[in-house]
């Protein structure tokens, strides 16, 4: 047997070097790239694609009806993440030295450009230094399908498409309104978004072509020539409502641009999953280990198998339970890492809950090496909580377990002898709670990637959640 | 001042006199108390060069002036005016200066020694006379010789019997220890040598023994060295062999993740550029960018000239019932006018055709503006007026005879 072709034992860095540093999305990037452009020197040409380190630069198209404040969008969101904004009357300014005069006056008569010409003229901007390193914004381009078909085939891909939408009535009422600062190039709105200064209100002026009758001829227009362009960016597409407060609709698209869309980058689960007892931890815990073969890992559980199969930490932790004390934070920890070291908890992935229960344990838990890539705070109210754990119920004789609102007991009889568990009594529910809440602060500051889920819900709603923030890539919190 | 008589020439020649005029020594130091005997000649003495009682110059030419040893009458006068002047003044300082006053009536001054030995003040001098004669008839005598006197003190001493030391006795025991400690010393000093001898042999011998051991002990030692860096050799050996094993199955491992990891990596970039829409299928987009928009626009055109045909239809139809009701009105107005009415209707009907026409032109180039270009070719203008024989056929027969002309203008078009 070659060493080659020997069954490996990959240290478990190497995983998590990989996600964490999103190799596969950049492996992915630069054979595109490579494919794209198809250079005569690949290596200098992946070198050069390496070092400018670009993936994760903006690349938004931003489609709307006229008046639907794609412009205002595309200013904001240009400024809030620092890129370039390309429209068509900025690219055909930037270059009308350069252009036949035939074509400048084409412009001038009817604000438009020929497809082939907007394409090349976007082809050279994105050439351009400065749209390579910090990306770039599209306003109202492509127009048609054609101009789509063809920014496409020049390999021009943007990661985000997002798209305003309302209803056609709303926009020509909303178009009366409109108002231009000639100066920055700003556009306000009579009502919804005046300029505090007086001196930029003195110089408005009313932009030609808002009248209702060209506002409808421009919406028809438009409307045609969507419906043809959305099926080109199937994946990427977002819709969002233009018919909001204009903070909102950017706030909206702020989070949907920098959301990552979902590779298909190998990923092994390691979800933490934090919440007060009561909250649910254990039954979702089993729902993914059943669903996507994860190790379900629990820490009470661990120690309670360590004791009964008297192994060498068993025998350690007998004594702690037996004077009912907590079990060292040392000691539990050896335990865990020796589960989690094992190959199928590598291979798998786990999902791992009661443990750390305070920040020392975070840390320890961390510097031996087993950072969670998906961490969940479940939040479920004191009453949820007392609700769901007072009235649990066990009958002695056949071991069933009851609830007394959610399973009941089908017979009378049954339900005569059911026993409670001192441990689920209000006080000690109380009482742990409270422990919980204490180094829940503690512990949400530690995991800052964490998502926090409303655990109240039914268990396969929250279980739903659970899975899209597994699935889905982390959120970019706004900075 | 002392002069030096010259009674060389009366005396012996060896005998040296000296007089001089008794005088009083000029000692320096103070004798008494403000000596007030001061104002003794200073001595005089100076260069005879600066002398001002020689003269100088010329002893010829008359001297004007006094001799400078002699005063100027002038100064002369000058200096007993002074001198007067002085006088005076002393004078009458003294009768100012403060006396004792003058001794009352009967009384008289008298002085009176204050001091604390009282002193005898006579007028004599107390004067000392003292002589000394030779005998002058008497021979000199002749010198006595000179014994100088005895200086010096003189000693003697006594020797009594037995009190001289016997030499050889007293020696004996000296002697004794003399050689005796002679001969110890030179016994020490052989000895001594001796043993220097034989340390200097004990030495040598140590110093042999101590060789021999030293080369021993460094044998030993570079044997220790060669082992040990043999050892650390093999350490090393090992360990870099140990490292690049680590290493090697790192790099494998690190290999076999990343084709693991990788594997989905080509299907997954097709796949996203095929969704992006860089790889599509041409025939698709062939179909798409080419055929259909032809198509549509033939469709469009198509329905343009139904369209079109349809509104001249209209158009013709609508003529033809307004020269009907004219007809109809004109056969009221029959007895009054018919021939104007006939000419009015014939050239108005001769009109209708051409006003058909250019009707149909217009409608016709409307219709021609959002075709394409290829499609304005075939719409030649010869095609227009063939449409329009059959339009005007249309307007002759109403209902299917219309639809089998459009059909008709369609198959044209088909072509």
């Amino acid at each position: 047997m070659d060493v080659t072709t020997a069954p490996h034992r990959i240290p478990a860095e190497m995983p998590q070097y990989g996600e964490s540093n999103h190799i596969f999305e950049l492996m992915q990037n630069m054979l595109e790239q490579l494919l794209i452009h198809q250079p005569e020197d690949p290596i200098s040409f992946m070198i050069q694609h390496l070092d400018r380190n670009n993936d994760n630069v903006p690349k938004i198209v931003i489609l709307g009806p006229p008046a639907s404040g794609k412009t205002t969008i595309a200013m904001w969101l240009c400024k809030h993440l620092n890129s370039n904004l390309l429209s068509v009357e900025n690219l055909v300014i930037r270059e009308f030295p350069s252009l036949t005069a035939e074509t400048r006056k084409h412009y001038q008569k009817t604000k438009t450009v020929p497809s082939t010409l907007l394409v090349r003229l976007i082809k050279e901007r994105l050439a351009q230094e400065d749209c390579i390193k910090r990306g770039w914004i599209l306003d109202g381009i492509p127009e048609t399908r054609e101009q789509a078909l063809m920014i496409q085939t020049q390999g021009v891909i943007p990661r985000h498409v997002v798209m305003l939408s309302a209803l056609d009535t709303v926009l020509i009422e909303r178009n009366l309104g409109k108002r231009v600062d000639p100066q920055t190039g700003e556009i306000y709105h009579t009502t919804f978004d005046w300029p505090p200064e007086s001196d930029i209100q003195n110089r408005l002026v009313v932009p030609a072509g808002i009248s209702e009758m060209e506002t409808a001829r421009k919406l028809l227009e438009y409307h045609r020539n969507i419906v043809r362009i959305i099926p080109s960016y199937p994946k990427i597409l977002k819709v969002i409502s233009a018919d909001q407060p204009c903070v909102d609709v950017f706030y909206q698209a702020l989070t949907y641009v920098q959301t990552h869309h979902r590779s298909n980058a190998p990923f092994t689960p390691k979800v933490l999953l934090c919440g007060p007892t009561g909250s649910g931890k254990s039954l979702q815990a089993a729902l993914l280990a059943q669903k996507y073969g994860l190790v379900n890992v629990c820490c009470g559980q661990l120690l309670k198998e360590a004791v009964a199969d008297k192994t060498q930490f068993g025998e350690l932790i007998w004594p702690f339970f037996e004077k009912e004390m907590a079990v060292p934070d040392s000691l539990v920890v050896k335990v865990l890492s020796q589960r989690l070291d094992q190959q199928d908890s590598i291979q798998k992935g786990w999902v791992l809950h009661g443990f750390p229960r305070d920040l020392d344990q975070a840390h320890m838990l961390s510097s031996m090496g087993y950072d969670p890539n998906r961490v969940f705070f479940l939040n479920v109210p004191f009453d949820s909580i007392v609700e769901r754990l007072t009235l649990r119920r066990i009958d002695p004789v056949t071991g069933e377990r009851y609830h007394l609102l959610y399973k009941p007991p089908p017979t009378m009889e049954i339900q005569a002898r059911l026993l409670q568990h001192p441990k689920d009594s209000e006080e000690q529910v109380k009482l742990k709670v409270d422990l919980f809440y204490r180094n829940s602060a503690d512990l949400e500051q530690f995991y800052r990637q964490a998502v926090t889920l409303n655990g109240d819900q039914d268990p396969y709603t929250v279980f739903e959640y659970v899975e899209s923030g597994i699935i889905n890539p982390l959120p970019k919190k706004i900075p | 001042m002392a002069s030096v008589l010259t009674d060389r020439t009366s005396r012996a020649v060896n005998t040296y006199t000296y007089t001089s005029r008794p005088r009083a020594l000029p000692c320096q130091r103070r004798r008494y108390r403000d000596n007030f005997l001061q104002e003794e000649e200073p001595m005089r003495y100076g260069n005879i060069m600066y002398d001002r009682r020689v003269i100088r110059g010329n002893t010829y030419a008359l001297q004007t002036g006094q001799l400078p040893g002699q005063p100027d009458p002038l100064e002369l006068q000058r200096q007993q005016q002074a001198k007067r002047r002085a006088l005076a003044r002393k004078r009458a300082q003294e009768q100012l200066r403060p006396r004792t006053p003058e001794p009352l009536e009967g009384r008289k001054h008298v002085d009176v020694q204050t001091e604390l030995y009282l002193e005898e003040i006579a007028d004599r001098m107390v004067e000392v006379d003292v002589e000394c004669q030779t005998d002058a008839f008497l021979d000199r005598p002749s010198t006595p010789l000179f014994i100088p006197a005895k200086t010096g003190k003189d000693v003697d001493t006594e020797i009594l019997e037995g009190e001289l030391f016997d030499f050889d006795l007293e020696v004996k025991p000296m002697l004794e220890v003399l050689v005796g400690k002679t001969i110890e010393q030179s016994l020490l000093e052989v000895m001594e040598e001796e043993e220097l001898a034989n340390l200097q042999a004990m030495q040598y011998a140590y110093e042999e023994i101590r060789n021999i051991e030293l080369a021993e002990v460094q044998r030993l030692e570079e044997q220790e060295r060669r082992h040990r860096e043999e050892k650390e050799r093999r350490k090393q050996q090992q360990w870099e062999m140990v490292n690049k094993h680590k290493e090697t199955s790192q790099k494998i491992a690190a290999r076999v993740f990343a084709q693991r990891y990788l594997a989905d990596l080509l299907p997954s970039v097709f796949s996203s550029l095929r969704d992006s829409g860089y790889f599509y299928d041409p025939i698709e987009r062939d179909i798409e960018m080419g055929f259909l928009p032809w198509l549509m626009d033939e469709v469009e055109k198509t329905m343009e000239y139904s369209m079109v045909g349809r509104t001249v239809l209209d158009m013709l139809i609508r003529e033809v019932v307004e020269k009907r009701l004219s007809m109809y009105e004109n056969k009221e107005n029959k007895h009054q006018s018919l021939r104007p009415k006939d000419e009015h209707g014939g050239p108005g009907a001769m009109r209708d055709p051409p006003v058909g026409y250019g009707f149909q032109k217009q409608s016709l180039s409307h219709t021609q503006k959002p075709l394409l270009d290829r499609d304005d070719q075939r719409m030649s203008y010869d095609g227009g007026p063939s449409q329009e024989r059959k339009y005007m056929e249309e307007g002759e027969l109403l209902g299917q005879s219309e639809e089998t002309a459009i059909r008709k203008s369609l198959g044209k078009e088909e072509l």
